[in-house]
């Protein structure tokens, strides 16, 4: 289980930010935290926390194919990642 | 694919009108792209835009969504020429180096050939590096044809009801080079047993699917045909494995000698395709039928077998037939469905009748959801639950009231003449055919199994070159 911090910058049309979560979840990713935010021009950002055992890099990959998504960046493991104490760890994938 | 979808009027959607269905939310896992169309000015960008998707880089559906009083509104609208489609992702020359490097050092090198290569139109450019390298070829259920069936380099579809000498292969392999296919879980059964000696060369269009299973040891991200053209063997394979391909291409041939009295399925398949004339496409549903396609119908182009595979979607085969049929009139089209299938999508009988497309239907009836009924009797005790349909409706008066000429046989002496009466009938026509309700797929790799774990078959034999 890892926690990944991804910085995504969107079109700001319909559908663009329901589309990378419902992408991030479906992907088996666990959303921990998620705030959007106007960018540069009309453009959105998203900034998400998220907690897998699957790869972060493989994540990016998938967002980056959407149409609405123009850049992906995933931020190194180690970097300043905001822990939800909320959010146990799921039993056998806390390794 | 673009669907274009009416929607309820602008000022309605979100307020649960009559027929409202928030298509665009709906369809957000399934889509490679959508719209809404807001303003009628907008349309044809959005138009030319969703074509671009649609065909370019890795092909993928894209739905517009029309609300009524954008379909039905006025306004002034500039049309703009349609889009150039995308550049294509060209290869990285270190990684074609790398590619290069890792096939030098192959003593037993295979290709694993995907539905990619056909959707790139790069089936000329994969079949000049197959002779040029002379490697054995094995393909997933949508990589058929993209081989000729019978070339000697091909061993065969591999897999879940793949042929024992594709799966042997590909579990003895040191090198496998993986074009334009996923490591679909239908394809390489038991993921961490999946040829676990050999180094991966991955070759896709989607870098999302590099990695996503299976860790490629060198993965070229790129547009097919410029990669292909790049890979160059130092030497040639080795004969030793090419020769243990062979062998095991020919201890694994399918056998068509089967007891029991009823029409044999794989044998009526084979002879189908033995009959065809030049130019013949071949629809399926989903479930045994299919199966039995894929392992006994020869194919010279992959264009020729159309197959719902990852999806596995039954009521695929007719609606996929009437648009093969379409697109190339001057093609023989058959359907082959089965009896859970076709009950699917079998309003479109009306369809081939009021339009007088020509497609034939050769329906395999064994009275059950065949494949599932399969499973429950090997996995489950035969613990039967919801798979017989020996209420069946009687599917030849069914064609003839949708004005669909039918006929119906069950002994194996009629199917020659069946054979030749559904392929030179003029018009639509629906042959018939009960087959015995227990017949089973073999081989199967049961889920969760290793690929050489093949039930009916014999075991794996290890390789030494």
């Amino acid at each position: 289980m890892m926690n990944q911090t991804l910085h995504i910058r969107l079109r700001n049309v319909e559908g663009a930010v329901i589309r990378a979560l419902g992408l991030i979840e479906r992907r088996g990713y666990s959303l921990d935290n998620c705030t959007v935010s106007q960018a540069q021009g009309d453009d959105r950002r998203m900034e998400v926390g998220v907690r897998s055992s699957r790869p972060g890099d493989l994540l990016k990959r998938q967002l980056e194919r959407l149409h609405d998504v123009l850049h992906v960046e995933l931020l190194p493991v180690t970097a300043n990642h905001k822990h939800n104490p909320h959010i146990r760890p799921l039993q056998g994938e806390n390794k | 694919m673009v669907v274009i979808t009416g929607q309820v009027p602008s000022a309605l959607q979100g307020t649960d009108a009559f027929q409202e269905v928030d298509i665009f939310g709906i369809t957000l896992p399934i889509v490679k792209h959508s719209y809404i169309v807001r303003n009628v000015r907008d349309i044809p960008q959005i138009v030319n835009e969703a074509f671009q998707l649609a065909e370019g880089g890795r092909p993928g559906p894209v739905l517009i969504d029309l609300p009524k009083d954008i379909s039905a509104g006025m306004g002034e609208v500039v049309y703009t020429a349609p889009l150039p489609l995308p550049e294509m992702p060209q290869p990285d020359s270190h990684a074609i180096q790398a590619a290069n490097e890792v096939l030098s050092q192959a003593t037993r090198p295979l290709i694993i050939a995907g539905g990619g290569i056909a959707i790139s139109d790069s089936v000329e450019i994969f079949r000049k590096f197959i002779a040029r390298t002379k490697i054995p070829v094995t393909s997933t259920l949508k990589g058929l044809g993209v081989m000729p069936t019978d070339d000697p380099n091909f061993i065969g579809m591999l897999g879940m009801h793949g042929n024992g000498a594709a799966n042997h292969a590909v579990q003895n392999c040191d090198v496998l080079m993986v074009v334009g296919a996923r490591f679909d879980d239908r394809a390489t059964g038991h993921l961490a047993s999946f040829a676990q000696s050999a180094r991966i060369i991955h070759l896709d269009i989607d870098a999302a699917e590099i990695s996503k299973l299976r860790k490629a040891d060198v993965a070229i991200v790129s547009e097919l045909a410029p990669a292909l053209e790049g890979i160059q063997l130092r030497d040639e394979v080795s004969t030793t494995w090419c020769g243990q391909c062979a062998g095991w291409k020919k201890e694994f041939a399918w056998r068509y000698d089967a007891p029991g009295e009823g029409i044999y399925a794989p044998r009526l398949l084979r002879d189908l395709t033995r009959a065809k004339t030049e130019g013949m496409t071949i629809t399926c549903d989903v479930g045994q039928h299919q199966m039995w396609v894929a392992q006994h119908c020869s194919f010279d182009n992959p264009l020729d077998h159309l197959s719902s595979g990852g999806l596995g979607t039954m009521g695929y085969g007719l609606p996929a037939a009437i648009g093969a049929k379409v697109a190339k009139p001057q093609n023989t089209v058959v359907c082959v469905s089965g009896d859970g299938s076709i009950m699917m999508n079998i309003q479109e009988l009306a369809t081939l009748n009021r339009y007088k497309i020509d497609v034939k239907i050769l329906l395999l009836d064994n009275s059950a959801l065949g494949l599932v009924r399969q499973w429950q009797e090997i996995f489950f005790d035969g613990n039967y639950s919801e798979v017989h349909l020996d209420d069946n409706p009687d599917f030849a008066g069914v064609a003839r009231a949708f004005g669909i000429q039918a006929r119906s046989i069950r002994q194996p002496e009629a199917v020659h003449d069946a054979i030749h009466w559904l392929l030179n009938t003029e018009g639509a026509a629906m042959l018939h055919v009960a087959i015995d309700s227990m017949e089973n797929v073999w081989p199967l790799v049961p889920p969760g199994k290793a690929n050489h774990m093949m039930m009916k078959s014999v075991p794996l034999k290890e390789v030494k070159t």
